[in-house]
């Protein structure tokens, strides 16, 4: 009901809309963008679901799913993973909790900060937070070295390797996912519903569970499935701490293994599980949002209280801990990237900026690669992505509601499931040649999977100009086009930059499909920092993974700078 | 359940939203807010029902001070300008919600939410989620659910100003109602002068961060004490003047643009004191035979036709305008422009104001009680 009502509410304020000269679209002005979306994202889908489906002769079977379904390594593979999702979204949803309900309803030391340092974790590489992890809590890092060395322990703990690993590094990564999600719809709930609460006896946790929580659900039901299709599809990972009985981790593996048919054939059943989950949740989550539209009438935000006691020392307290925990990997990298001779000691006894000259002079196509792709990427949202989000706005064409669902599916795939559709839907030949072995495909991945970041942004900033401000300027004279430049992109060119730094921002950190689909020669940095640390060569790794740390750094300082609030709507 | 407010004050940020108010509302009664925008009835209420602390003086429910008791343990009832029902719950499960915290058993609940739905009208409906009413049903269930933890006092807060004007009537006289057979002690906000009027036991006019009158509706009516309350309160005309003597008794003869006029005056003045004098226009009369302490003529600018009554505005010889109403224009003829008009008006209608005294007389009155 969400969305149908705010798509009637936007066609009775954009009625007429057919009188309107530049919007006067006939489908083929379009088509390019309908093309574009049904060559990169709906004939992958149907060809990796074909391959699970059709032998070599190309005759439907279901002997591959079956193999899969009865096959107990597969089936406990398939567990594990439903388990670890559903771990890490039991524990991200506590710390998200507390942390946007932290943020949300008080006021302590440090507020502002401990705001934009939580967002950080999400917006930072996976694979560059677990090496980070292992250098501080390895069985060689920080942690274990100062305690076998002050405090008498024989052996090292082992923190990261393993379930409790995974878990752990997941749940630090994804938490912000939720904190975002809910400082969106908890912090859109009117503060007369919990006053109302308080006049009937309702205080406390008891007006948090049966009220705040209640009507904080829209948000965090988005929220938890992204968490759990993360978690789901996340190979590097648990290959890095040394877990293999998962399924990404299996498709990973199998993928890209060229020997046994039979295991390139379950890479893609999984890849098609993935894909069916993803739809899936989507379809519950809109279901699950039509039923929960608490939009209200007016609304006043619920009075920050200023933590006093107790309270004032705690909350800081929560989010200091928190935060150090968050940042450890970031700490690792750092120290990894500049430290020399680290082994045996907390921390590195020397730095140099050798790994730096290294990465640079002897392997610098990962850098250029990566900023080449990301680049041309972030050109292709812009240029795809804002027509998206005018058609969603501004025209009423019949297919807006496929193009919406579109690029909210396209936020729920998995980079795994999509890199094993590229991989098998453009290994074709076409004319000769197939896409997969022209470089344009990364960008074109890059772009196609960070494509509803710029289509959100603008599409929200396109929805406050109001169409009367281009009206009155076609009232007095301004033609067509005119009217876009003056008007309308004086007044969204900010959404439009916003979006696309964040899809510039989370494409230089892609791993799943560029690993999957990079040959010999388009290694992007996090392509590298992979190579580099399955190969042992950890400095390196890391001086790659600070460099990410910086860019995604600088990039979110000046996101917050453009769009000055918060950014709940991007993964939404 | 008495309720008082002593000098009290309260700031947000620099910003003086209550500036000592005084109040003491009786048992059972309904007492209405009265003011403009942002003259501050709505953190008063805040502040009786515990959403807000006091930045000074006291808060008393039955003599027992009460300034940091919190909201859950006031036992109050509450309805919010926007109803503030929970879009999650049923109608049901709007009203049982605060029963169920209290360990009433299921059958006493669903007897309680029965009897309190029947009786604000809506019985059938404890299915529906709010978001399926309509205005005025939401209303109802906002009320009830006040309503059925038998609250000591009742805080409504402009609880009509989202509801159409003909729902607004039939609800408006539903709350009177309800409220009388209950005998609770309400506090009523609202705007709306005609609404606190037709409501009210008693009324405190606010202005400011502060209440510059209080009395029942006749009495506010009748003898404003201020040119604001006047003003605020149905329609008056008003004129500078100052007095000229006093003839005893509470009259005066006083001076304006337009000739003396013989008024009464709630406070003594002394002659040469500046005052205003205010005259409703239903008090009026045009081209009456009978004589009239006060009278002078003018003519005819704007006549309005508003079915119940029919209302001229008279350009004076000073270049002011003085409204007069024709109280039954049924089958009446309406005046051109320009006629020419003889007004007057009776002594005892004719109010003298003097807001210098009224000022004085609050603070004072603020002051005394610090
Ligand atoms: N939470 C608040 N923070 C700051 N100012 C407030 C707050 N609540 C009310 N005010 C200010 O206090 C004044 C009185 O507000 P209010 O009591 O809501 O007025 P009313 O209900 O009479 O319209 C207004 O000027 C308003 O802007
Ligand atoms: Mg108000």
């Amino acid at each position: 009901m969400k969305a149908s009502t705010a798509r009637a509410g936007i066609d009775k304020r954009f009625s007429g809309n057919w009188e309107n000269p530049i919007l006067r679209w006939n489908g083929w002005r379009v088509l390019p963008i309908y093309i574009f979306l049904a060559v990169f994202v709906i004939v992958p889908i149907i060809k990796i679901a074909l391959d699970a489906f059709t032998d070599t002769q190309g005759i439907l079977t279901f002997k591959y799913v079956k193999s899969f379904f009865t096959d107990p390594f597969y089936l406990r593979a398939l567990r594990n993973s439903m388990l670890l999702g559903l771990a890490v979204v039991v524990t991200t949803s506590i710390l998200g909790f507390c942390s946007a309900y932290f943020l949300l309803r008080y006021e302590f030391a440090g507020k502002k900060l401990f705001s934009y340092l939580t967002i950080f974790p999400i917006i930072m590489p996976p694979l560059v937070g677990v090496m980070g992890f292992i250098f501080i809590l390895g069985r060689a890092g920080t942690v274990n070295t100062i305690l076998m060395d002050y405090f008498g322990f024989l052996r090292p703990l082992n923190f990261v390797y393993g379930w409790h690993g995974v878990l752990l590094v997941e749940t630090l990564h994804l938490f912000p996912l939720i904190t975002m999600n809910l400082l969106d719809s908890m912090g859109k709930i009117d503060a007369s519903l919990e006053e109302a609460a308080e006049s009937v006896g309702s205080v406390g946790l008891r007006k948090i569970k049966d009220i705040t929580f209640p009507l904080s659900t829209p948000g965090y039901v988005t929220g938890a499935l992204l968490v759990f299709m993360w978690a789901f599809a996340d190979f590097a990972t648990p290959l890095v701490v040394g877990v293999q009985d998962l399924l990404a981790a299996q498709a990973y593996l199998n993928i890209v293994q060229f020997v046994d048919r039979r295991l390139f054939q379950m890479g893609i059943v999984i890849g098609v599980f993935m894909i069916s989950l993803s739809i899936i949740f989507l379809i519950i989550a809109r279901r699950y949002l039509a039923l929960k539209d608490y939009a209200t009438l007016s609304y006043s935000p619920v009075e920050k209280k200023t933590l006093k006691g107790w309270g004032g020392f705690l909350v800081p307290f929560f989010f200091t801990v928190l935060l150090i925990m968050a940042f450890i990997p970031y700490l690792g990298v750092t120290l990894a990237a500049f430290g020399k001779a680290w082994a045996m000691t907390p921390f590195p006894v020397q730095y140099t900026l050798g790994y730096f000259t290294r990465i640079i002079t002897e392997t610098p196509k990962y850098i250029i690669n990566t900023f080449m792709y990301c680049g041309l990427a972030v050109i292709i949202c812009i240029t795809v992505g804002v027509p998206i989000a005018w058609i969603l706005t501004r025209t009423k064409m019949k297919s807006r509601g496929l193009l919406d669902a579109l690029v909210t599916l396209i936020l729920a795939l998995p980079g795994t499931a999509l890199g094993i559709a590229y991989i098998r839907a453009f290994n074709m030949p076409i004319f000769g040649i197939s896409l997969t072995t022209l470089w344009i495909i990364m960008p074109l991945v890059l772009a196609v999977r960070r494509l509803p970041y710029t289509v959100r942004s603008t599409h929200s900033s396109l929805l406050v100009v109001h169409e009367s401000l281009e009206e009155a300027a076609r009232s007095v004279g301004a033609s067509g086009w005119r009217v876009f430049y003056n008007i309308t992109l004086p007044l969204i060119w900010k959404g439009i930059l916003t979006g696309a730094l964040f899809s510039f921002m989370t494409s230089i950190q892609e791993s799943a499909a560029t690993i999957l689909l990079a040959i010999p020669g388009w290694e992007t940095m996090t392509v590298g920092i992979f190579t580099f640390y399955t190969s042992g060569s950890m400095n390196e790794s890391a001086a790659l993974g600070f460099i990410l740390i910086v860019v995604g750094g600088l990039s979110l300082y000046v996101i917050n700078k453009l769009s000055g609030k918060k950014m709940g709507g991007f993964f939404g | 359940m008495r309720i008082a407010l002593h000098n009290v004050v309260k700031r947000f940020k620099g910003f003086t939203a209550l500036k000592g108010i005084n109040l003491e509302i009786k048992d059972g009664e309904l007492f209405t807010l009265l003011g403009p925008s942002g003259c501050g009835k709505t953190t008063t209420l805040r502040l009786i029902a515990g959403f807000y602390q006091t930045d000074g003086g006291d808060i008393l429910f039955d003599d027992k001070i009460i300034n940091h008791l919190p909201t859950a343990q006031r036992n109050i009832g509450i309805v919010f300008q926007n109803y503030a029902l929970w879009p999650h719950m049923t109608v049901y499960e709007n009203i049982a919600y605060g029963l169920k915290l209290k360990k009433m058993p299921g059958t006493e609940i669903k007897r309680k939410v029965d009897t309190s739905l029947d009786k604000v009208g809506l019985s059938g409906l404890q299915h529906r989620y709010p978001g399926q009413l309509s205005g005025g049903q939401q209303q109802r269930v906002a009320l009830a659910r006040a309503l059925v933890l038998n609250p000591d006092v009742l805080l409504l807060d402009e609880p009509l100003s989202n509801l159409d004007a003909k729902v607004r009537m039939k609800v408006r006289a539903e709350i009177r109602q309800l409220q009388q057979e209950l005998k609770i002690t309400t506090v009523y906000v609202t705007h709306d002068q005609e609404e606190a009027l037709t409501l009210s036991d008693r009324i405190a006019v606010m202005r400011e961060g502060r209440i510059i009158q209080l009395g029942d509706p006749k009495s506010l009516y009748e003898r404003p004490n201020n040119t604001f309350t006047a003003n605020f309160i149905g329609t008056n005309n008003l004129l500078e003047a100052h007095v000229l003597k006093g003839n005893g008794d509470g009259k005066y003869t006083v001076q304006t643009a337009i000739g003396s006029f013989m008024g009464i005056a709630n406070q003594p003045l002394s002659p040469g004191q500046k005052c205003t004098i205010a005259v409703r226009p239903e008090n009026v009369q045009i081209n009456s035979e009978r004589q009239e302490a006060n009278s002078f003529t003018g003519k005819i600018h704007f006549a309005s036709y508003l079915g119940n009554i029919l209302r001229y505005d008279i350009m004076t010889s000073a270049g002011i305008l003085f409204k007069a109403d024709i109280k039954y224009p049924w089958g009446c003829e309406v005046m051109a422009v320009g006629t020419e008009v003889k007004i007057s008006f009776a002594e005892f209608v004719c109010l003298l104001i003097n807001d210098r005294c009224t000022e004085e007389h609050n603070l004072t009155a603020v002051g005394g009680e610090s």
